[in-house]
């Protein structure tokens, strides 16, 4: 027997249109949560990816300045070692651009105990022994010091993980207060239609037929409501990507709340799951309750 | 078809309602309950369409003791049991039309095999205009016809009927019981709870007679 012939057996119940709002509210904030994993996880891996293979190199400044002499004799040394391909000091322009996002586009770093920066790139696949590295540096320039970002890529990682993480969890939660309310309504809804429950049960409609009637019933209304949810989640990332492209972005040290279309994708499957539990915990309750009967 | 021995029941902690009722309703038999509001005739009724199980006794119902069937064996018993509600108990949000129909649906037959079917029978009780009306349009007496007609379309085994004519006028009372009685002459087997002696004469059938929960009387042959 079809669940679309089934379902015509229950007239649609009072009370359903706040049921919808509650999933297609809890379909938005699943679609948050999971668009922060997709924009955590992508950050992190380009941010790894990007610092990976890289070394800086900082002469710290004696009083108001680095020693220029410094400077020079530790790119000497980095520039005679084997595996490093490219090793140059970085220009007034890109300090500035370093610090911009904390002291503004005015900052007067020529006024500021400023260190030096020496950006160094390792030939693809290398690795240095960054400790003996370390030690000829503090031969040739003592101010040096030798950062490989094995703590910055440590510090993201875990990070990018407790994100993960976190939004692991209010998706678990979720999904759970999803069901609670699904079955909420089932139970309401059992108790709306008892009459008609029962009168199906007396008339020989096996426990499935009448499972089916509520399941079809909770499982495409949720569709609806949780894809409307993740649709408006979908268009509150592409509106901040819109912001992010007219320069009205959040703060410019933190990733952008951008998700490409391909990510954007994976929000479908909201909809999907949101269906799937209020199918089963419809199935669940409504198998329950019909035990009660003989 | 249906036997009773010694069958008791009481709601929770309340009194008995029936005492040690024993009968049988042969295979094509057509029987009257009848007795006094509140002696037990739809409680009897009620067991017998399983809505509720005896406090003590024995029931067996199409040659199975029902004490040793499981609750998923009941479903295929129930669809052979054509129910008359006193109160109709019709679906609100559905039309006359599937109303009658709701018992082949749940047989698994498809729309277009019962049709036909389900408006003739809906024409004979005298409803073939009101196919499409929800019940809440009709009278109660046209609301007792289609709970009439949806008990009978499939057919069934047995016919169980609580005061089928309570809300008709003599005309279509006597139009009904020609109904059940051409229902039976086909092999149904009919059991109908009524006060209404004329229906009873008309019939000449089998009377069982309940007072205060005990069967004190059968009168007729089977």
């Amino acid at each position: 027997m079809s669940s679309a012939r089934s379902s015509r057996i229950l007239p649609r119940e009072q009370g359903a249109i706040s049921l919808d709002l509650v999933i297609g509210v809890m379909a938005f904030l699943a679609s948050l949560a999971a668009g922060g994993v997709l924009i955590a996880g992508r950050s992190a891996s380009s941010w790894e990816s990007g610092l990976a293979g890289r070394l800086t190199v900082q002469i710290l400044p004696e009083g108001q300045a680095p020693l220029t002499s410094e400077v020079d004799a530790a790119l000497a040394v980095l520039r005679a070692t084997p595996g490093i391909v490219y090793a140059a000091p970085l220009s007034d322009a890109d300090n500035l651009a370093l610090v911009e996002p904390w002291l503004g586009r005015d900052a007067v770093i020529a006024a500021l105990p400023f260190p030096r920066l020496i950006d160094v790139t390792l030939a693809p696949g290398e690795t240095l022994d960054v400790a003996a590295l370390d030690q000829r540096l503090k031969a040739v320039a003592p101010h040096a010091v030798l950062d490989d970002h094995g703590r910055w890529i440590d510090r993201l990682r875990s990070m990018a993980n407790s994100v993960v993480l976190s939004a692991g969890l209010i998706l678990a939660l979720i999904a759970i207060g999803t069901a609670a309310t699904v079955a909420f309504a089932t139970r309401a809804g059992l108790a709306a239609h008892r009459e008609i429950v029962q009168l199906l049960h007396l008339m020989g409609a096996q426990d499935r037929f009448i499972a089916r009637a509520f399941e079809w019933h909770y499982f495409t209304a949720s569709f609806i409501a949780s894809a409307a949810g993740a649709a408006l989640g979908a268009a509150a990332f592409a509106a901040a990507g819109g912001l992010d492209q007219v320069g009205l972005g959040g703060v410019s040290f933190l990733p952008p709340l951008v998700l490409p279309l391909r990510e954007l994708a994976w929000l479908g499957l909201i909809p999907v799951a949101a269906a799937l539990i209020a199918w089963a915990t419809t199935r669940i309750s409504v198998m329950a309750a019909l035990h009660e009967f003989y | 078809m249906v036997r009773f021995e010694d069958v008791g029941m009481r709601y929770g902690t309340g009194p008995e309602v029936l005492r040690d009722v024993s009968f049988a309703l042969e295979p094509g038999s057509f029987t009257f309950l009848t007795g006094p509001s509140g002696a037990g005739k739809s409680t009897l009724l009620k067991l017998v369409f399983l809505a509720e199980q005896p406090s003590r006794g024995l029931i067996s119902l199409f040659g199975s003791d029902l004490s040793r069937l499981r609750r998923g064996d009941l479903p295929p018993l129930r669809r052979r049991i054509g129910v008359v509600f006193q109160e109709f108990r019709l679906l609100d949000h559905l039309s006359a039309f599937d109303n009658v129909a709701l018992p082949l649906k749940l047989a698994g037959r498809k729309d277009r095999e019962y049709r036909h079917d389900v408006e003739e029978l809906l024409a004979w009780v005298g409803l073939g205009e009101r196919l499409n009306d929800k019940p809440a349009t009709l009278s109660g007496g046209e609301q007792q016809r289609v709970a009439i007609a949806r008990a009978v379309v499939a057919k069934p085994d047995l016919l169980l009927a609580d005061e089928p004519t309570g809300n008709v006028d003599s005309d279509m009372g006597e139009r009904l019981i020609r109904l059940f009685v051409e229902l039976n002459r086909f092999g149904t087997t009919v059991m109908i709870a009524t006060h209404d002696r004329a229906l009873i004469e008309a019939a000449r059938a089998r009377e069982m007679r309940l007072v205060d929960g005990r069967l004190i009387e059968m009168r007729g042959t089977l």
